[in-house]
């Protein structure tokens, strides 16, 4: 089945810049439905009140980081399915052990690129 | 035990002695004067010898507190607090807002540029020229920024040198093994994995990500990389 790319994506970063970054590449990648948050507080709050088809998450956030943010979600029945991607400075082993143990279906490294983008999305939510 | 204790203690029994072969009853004021005599007689050995034991500590001990203080004065704590620990934070302030500011006007450019109708070929030709000249401008950040972390780099080093210093004068009185307790910033960030970016060859790659979380990645490959 086609990915519908008017699905609801829910961006998470607390640097406004990455955030718009993100927004522009998704675009470039025909994404058309594209919210934001500024932490993992915000971005439950959001989660809660729309589903969402996809969800990119920063690791490093405050109050709620990216990684509570995951289990979070995971341990919500409602909102357990939705899929989820980390985009972080976080590249240590450990926090991709942590985030692969926390149920994160991927993990991008900063700095990444459109291509990197491309490729992990593809890999979670299927060709487009 | 050393001399004067040990006289000190030879005394005391002899004291004692005399008072047992004494008839406490019949014991005069004179007698008891005579004990008192033969006591502070006896012990003034001892209470010298301990007297000349704690003058010359605490002389070494005021002695000590007196490198310290030049010492800690030489470091000039109200130099790096009033002055150079502000500076570094202006200048840190500073870079982190001109490289914001660099870095929305480069993507304000991108966006015009992306927005731009190819179709009409004059039109677009301007806006890509002025937005690549605007894109070029901005890059200028980086030349400033260069020259503000020099900044920062040399309060540093200067901190390192005075410290270095305050460390080499204390030399063995340093107790460099006090376990520090670990404050609630530490702790929230050991409780959830919050390093950072890593400086390279820190870090892992991209493909190394992928490798962790590919299916065929067993427990054993992924314990292997703690190895």
């Amino acid at each position: 089945m086609a990915v519908d790319l008017s699905m609801p994506v829910l961006v998470v970063d607390d640097y406004k810049t990455m955030i718009r970054i993100i927004r522009n590449l998704l675009k470039q990648l025909g994404f058309t439905n594209v919210d934001d948050a500024a932490d993992g507080t915000e971005a439950l709050a959001k989660m809660r009140g729309k589903r969402y088809g996809l969800v990119i998450s920063d690791w490093n956030m405050e109050p709620m980081t990216g990684y509570e943010l995951l289990k979070e979600v995971r341990g919500d029945e409602g909102l357990k399915p939705t899929p989820f991607i980390m985009i972080t400075a976080e590249s240590k082993t450990e926090n991709v052990i942590a985030a692969k143990k926390a149920g994160v279906n991927n993990y991008i490294v900063k700095p990444f690129n459109a291509a990197t983008l491309k490729t992990k999305i593809t890999a979670v939510i299927g060709e487009f | 035990m050393s001399a004067p204790e040990k006289a000190a203690d030879t005394s005391l029994d002899e004291v004692a002695g005399h008072i047992r072969d004494m008839n406490a009853e019949s014991l005069s004021l004179p007698d008891i004067l005579n004990l008192a005599e033969i006591m502070v007689g006896s012990m003034q050995g001892f209470f010298g010898h301990v007297d000349t034991a704690i003058y010359k500590e605490l002389t070494e001990i005021s002695d000590f507190i007196d490198t310290t203080r030049s010492e800690i004065g030489r470091l000039q704590p109200r130099n790096l607090k009033d002055k150079h620990f502000p500076e570094a934070g202006l200048e840190l302030e500073a870079i982190v807002q001109s490289t914001e500011s660099a870095t929305n006007t480069i993507m304000e450019q991108a966006e015009l540029i992306m927005s731009a109708d190819p179709d009409d070929m004059p039109a677009y030709h301007d806006t890509v020229q002025g937005a690549v000249m605007e894109i070029f401008e901005a890059c200028s950040f980086q030349d400033i920024t260069g020259q503000r972390i020099s900044k920062v780099v040399s309060t540093l080093v200067l901190i390192e040198s005075k410290i270095s210093s305050l460390a080499d004068a204390l030399g063995s009185a340093l107790n460099e093994d006090i376990e520090e307790e670990e404050t609630e910033e530490e702790k929230r960030k050991r409780e959830l994995i919050l390093n950072g970016p890593a400086l390279d060859g820190e870090g892992i790659e991209q493909s190394d990500v992928d490798d962790i979380l590919s299916d065929g990645a067993s427990q054993d490959d992924i314990d292997a990389l703690f190895d």
